[in-house]
């Protein structure tokens, strides 16, 4: 997959995964992966790329004697997912062109 | 590989990165590797999942923009520069006599050189007030019955007027030559001083 592409999906997927409820890291990862590869490194980066954009914020609680981050969704993180879905809408109706152009040449 | 084994090799090869960021880096796989055990994996595979540290590194590295690796690097490097801060102040009554004397010497050579070309255009101005000068006082005498000596001052006036525009060119020319000879000085002593950043 293109790996601007890629970014882009693993942005949204991260937002989703806090979009119900704060979530953190090890969730995360366990939520995306049936969907989408996402190593820890690569998670790491996208939760800073996110919080820089402030479309998620961090906080620290207390679980089973250690600290743990939470991350939580922000107004700008949802409407990120809003606009994620629009942008598929125009996706899909050029992927469904695409496609009807293959089934024509066969 | 144990977690704690992990985490040193992860702090040790994360070494020029700032020390906020090692922490937090390493806050973070700690997290991930106790949320893995929690979750009834074995401190090993738990360890294993993460990946080889190498490989970490290298993406984290990636990450990280140049400049902040650099600041890092420039850091560091101040810090073992105390002691030469220490020597240079020791040793500043000898370089900083020195430096006045290059710069003394440096100032001298230019004072002479434009006091020359100032010099030069003053002769070139007596000259032009003297070929004016001795033309006018040549009109008087031929004027006043001294014909001879009057064509006489007029023959030196026009000399006189001569050497002036003689002169007139070399002066330019000099000028000239004094004005990019300054820039020269100038650049040179700027290209001193960046040079001595730049080490």
């Amino acid at each position: 997959m293109d790996i601007q592409l890629k970014r882009g999906l693993l942005d949204v997927c991260v937002l989703k995964a806090i979009k119900t409820e704060d979530s953190y890291g090890y969730k995360i990862i366990k939520d995306v992966k049936p969907y989408i590869e996402l190593s820890e490194s690569t998670l790491y980066t996208i939760l800073k790329r996110l919080e820089t954009a402030q479309m998620l914020t961090v906080h620290t609680a207390e679980h089973g004697g250690r600290l743990r981050k939470y991350y939580h969704i922000t107004e700008k993180g949802l409407k990120r997912i809003e606009e994620f879905k629009e942008e598929w809408k125009e996706i899909m109706s050029i992927y469904k062109f695409v496609i009807k152009e293959d089934e024509g040449d066969d | 590989m144990t977690k704690q084994e992990f985490i040193t090799q992860l702090r040790e090869k994360l070494g020029g990165l700032p020390q906020a960021d090692i922490e937090e880096r390493v806050t973070f796989y700690c997290e991930m590797i106790d949320d893995r055990i929690e979750d009834g994996i074995t401190e090993e595979d738990a360890v294993n999942e993460m990946g080889s540290v190498d490989d970490i590194v290298s993406q984290i590295i990636a990450d990280t923009p140049l400049t902040k690796l650099v600041k890092e690097k420039i850091k560091s490097k101040r810090k073992l520069r105390a002691w030469e801060i220490v020597l240079i102040a020791v040793g500043s009554p000898v370089w900083a006599a020195l430096l006045i004397g290059a710069l003394a010497v440096i100032f001298s050579l230019w004072v002479s050189l434009w006091a020359v070309i100032v010099s030069l255009w003053a002769v070139d101005v007596s000259l032009a007030a003297t070929a004016v000068g001795s033309v006018i006082s040549g009109i008087v005498f031929i004027y006043t019955g001294s014909t001879a000596q009057g064509i006489f001052v007029i023959g030196a006036g026009i000399l006189c007027a001569g050497l002036f525009i003689f002169l007139l060119f070399a002066c330019k020319a000099l000028t000239k030559l004094s004005v990019v000879l300054t820039k020269k000085i100038v650049l040179g002593i700027k290209n001193c001083f960046i040079k001595k950043e730049e080490a």
